[in-house]
């Protein structure tokens, strides 16, 4: 047996009744057809886009404690007013990642549809 | 296509990307929080979770986990149990994997 080693954060696993996006996604997250890899793959795809796209709408944005990164320093506007919030970065990265899978998915799965809330990211500069 | 053929091996998807897999520590970390969770179920045999390596930088199966059970009976309530738990605030899609796959790391 290994020497015990120190976890970094705590368990990824949430308990079993919190997971409040899969219940308004409706679909299956159990799949019991006979699919090949590629189908599997496309089924994995569209069910992240979905959640992606769900957890958006209910602000579900930010991971609970142990799953966070550390803050960067904080970013203020002509007002004053905070612009980096937690809220506003973690929106930020499930819209880039949500914006990555559906431009796969545009090329990968025939017939493939965007959530009618998803407009295509401006040309931002960074 | 039919019903998937039950087997030993279950297969988890959707709950890391191939970034998780990086950092040595982390990559441990994963495979334990899967461990501690799928032992629940029964007996384990192992574990595979592919990652990108210097002899082999493009694996197939990177982002998926795959835990080998003793008998297909805890394979099944695994599947059952499992899905649409949430991991690292994803949520997790189960189904089985053919043993013979799973061997030879035809993921």
């Amino acid at each position: 047996d290994e020497a015990p080693r120190k976890r970094k954060r705590r368990n990824r696993w949430a308990a079993a009744e919190d997971n409040q996006v899969a219940n308004l996604i409706n679909l299956p997250t159990s799949i019991s057809g006979n699919m090949t890899p590629e189908q599997i793959e496309a089924y994995v795809l569209n069910l992240r886009i979905e959640e992606i796209s769900q957890k958006l709408r209910i602000n579900d944005v930010v991971p609970k404690d142990g799953e966070r990164s550390p803050s960067p320093p904080p970013q203020y506007d002509n007002n004053g007013k905070r612009v980096n919030t937690r809220e506003v970065r973690y929106r930020k990265r499930l819209e880039d990642e949500r914006h990555k899978l559906i431009e796969k998915a545009v090329k990968t799965i025939p017939d493939f549809k965007p959530p009618a809330d998803y407009r295509r990211p401006l040309k931002t500069q960074e | 296509a039919g019903e998937v053929p039950t087997t030993r091996v279950l297969q988890l998807l959707n709950m890391i990307v191939p970034d998780d897999l990086k950092d040595d520590d982390e990559y441990e970390d994963i495979k334990e929080d899967v461990r501690e969770e799928c032992e629940k179920f029964g007996p384990i045999i192992d574990i595979k979770i592919p990652r990108p390596s210097r002899d082999n930088p493009n694996p197939s199966g990177v982002g998926k986990i795959f835990v080998r059970y003793e008998n297909a009976e805890s394979c099944a309530k695994a599947i059952k149990a499992l899905a649409g738990r949430k991991f690292a605030d994803r949520t997790v899609i189960t189904t089985y994997f053919p043993e013979e796959n799973y061997e030879v790391e035809a993921f």
